[in-house]
């Protein structure tokens, strides 16, 4: 159940950004929402039941995006590593740590991503237009950033909660 | 042996390596996943296609029943109008051109009219370093890999990966993207790739051609994707440096990619047969 959860999720924000997000101007040059989401299963959940999720829908990522195949895994996978990494130093339980802990996914997420285009694509330069993209997903990522990784928290905790109510009742009778 | 941080060390640079020489392999021999991304394409198209079918439906009951509802339907079709003639005059233009040079030199054989499927786009590419959609056509209705995506204001793109229902467009913005292009005007011939903020580059013209801003690019037909003499865009900057033997072209394309809803696949490519000689 703990699974169907998290696909149940992070279909919810990838149809979100590829369908709904595309219609309203404001949330053009929006951050990738499966990055926050990566960053909650490193910190909320345990490790075997956080790669399966970031694996197939890092695969899932890679099919319906244009990038090199594998690009969005590799990018899980590293955000994963690295969020995994500071946690052994860094209480980020801690409410106002959370924004800087995303705003540091969305970054590096970003600049896995320009640098796979420097270093695949021949000729293609760093421009202004970049950092503009950078800067306004980075500017998202520390307002909201936090705020969804407090939801995936708080859902999480009512779905589990929900399930075991459930599953209480049936052994009941 | 070693101390445990060096080991890290190590271990992480050979990781990140091993990282970049497989992402090296993907990004240079394109590999179509038919099984992970048939299945991946499936399970989450038919939700963007519910979804943007509902923002749609919802969209269209306020601009046609609340908001002006003549009006709107009156702009919408003088709006298609405008876009068929706009489409045909360029269309024209390079049919009088090619007519009038090729006439005495070949035997064209009369095409036929492409057959086209018209598609809606569902889903655009959840990152903004890559520009491509998902429409809602696939191999079940005639699409194939390669096949040209157009609307009537010019080329979008080619179809990149097709399942079942549903289809993977690379965008003409795309930096992975090239097509085979001519200068209507002086035939200066050229590649187009997708350069930054919805603009694209023509590349590999040669500096001895005359090319002005302004100037309408469309497609040569010779990449074997898109039929000969659609609309691409046309020229917004032109820069002649003193060394070298290309110049430096942008091209604006004709295409909203931001308003990109409804696109036709070209089911059968023109191909241009020639007589042979008896």
């Amino acid at each position: 159940m703990t699974y169907c959860y998290h696909v149940c999720i992070c279909l919810f924000l990838i149809i979100v950004q590829t369908t709904v997000m595309p219609y309203i101007p404001l949330f053009q040059g929006f951050y990738d929402l499966l990055a926050p989401f990566v960053i909650y299963l490193c910190i909320f959940r345990p490790l075997r039941e956080s790669i399966p999720v970031i694996l197939f829908f890092g695969l899932v990522m890679d099919t319906i995006s244009g990038g090199t195949f594998g690009l969005y895994l590799t990018t899980y996978l590293w955000l994963f590593i690295g969020v995994r990494w500071v946690i052994t130093f860094l209480h980020v339980g801690n409410n106002p740590l959370l924004p800087f802990i995303v705003v540091a996914g969305v970054f590096m997420e970003n600049l896995i991503f320009v640098s796979s285009s420097v270093i695949f694509e021949p000729g293609l330069r760093f421009t202004s237009e970049m950092s503009i993209t950078i800067g306004v997903q980075v500017f998202w990522a520390i307002f909201t950033g936090p705020m969804f990784l407090l939801f995936f928290n708080y859902s999480f905790g009512k779905w589990d909660k929900r399930v075991k109510e459930i599953s209480t009742r049936k052994v009941d009778r | 042996m070693f101390p445990k941080k060096m080991v890290m060390i190590v271990g992480v640079i050979v990781l990140i390596a091993v990282n970049i020489i497989l992402l090296s392999v993907f990004n240079r021999r394109y590999i179509s996943y038919y099984g992970s991304g048939k299945i991946a394409i499936s399970i989450v198209a038919p939700f963007q296609k519910a979804t943007s079918t509902s923002i749609r439906f919802v969209r269209d009951i306020w601009r046609h029943y609340f908001f002006l509802v003549s009006v709107a339907k009156e702009n919408e079709r003088l709006r298609k109008d405008l876009n068929r003639a706009f489409e045909k005059n360029i269309q024209f233009k390079d049919f009088e051109l090619s007519n009038a040079r090729l006439r005495n030199l070949l035997n064209f054989q009369k095409t036929i009219t492409d057959r086209v499927l018209a598609a809606e786009v569902i889903g655009k590419d959840p990152s903004p370093w890559f520009k491509t959609v998902l429409i809602d056509k696939g191999k079940r209705d005639g699409v194939e890999k390669g096949m040209a995506v157009v609307i009537p204001e010019g080329i979008a793109g080619q179809t990149t990966e097709v399942s079942a229902h549903y289809s993977k467009v690379l965008l003409i913005i795309d930096h992975n993207s090239a097509v085979d292009a001519l200068v209507q005007r002086d035939r200066a011939r050229g590649i187009i790739k997708g350069g930054s903020a919805g603009q694209c580059l023509f590349k590999y013209v040669l500096r001895k051609h005359d090319v002005v801003v302004d100037d309408i690019v469309v497609s040569s037909g010779l990449d074997g994707v898109f039929p000969k003499g659609l609309a691409v865009g046309y020229v917004s900057g032109v820069i002649k440096p003193k060394s070298g033997i290309f110049q430096e072209v942008t091209v604006t394309p004709y295409v909203d990619f931001e308003k990109l809803e409804e696109v036709l696949v070209v089911l059968t490519p023109k191909k241009h047969e020639f007589e042979r000689e008896k």
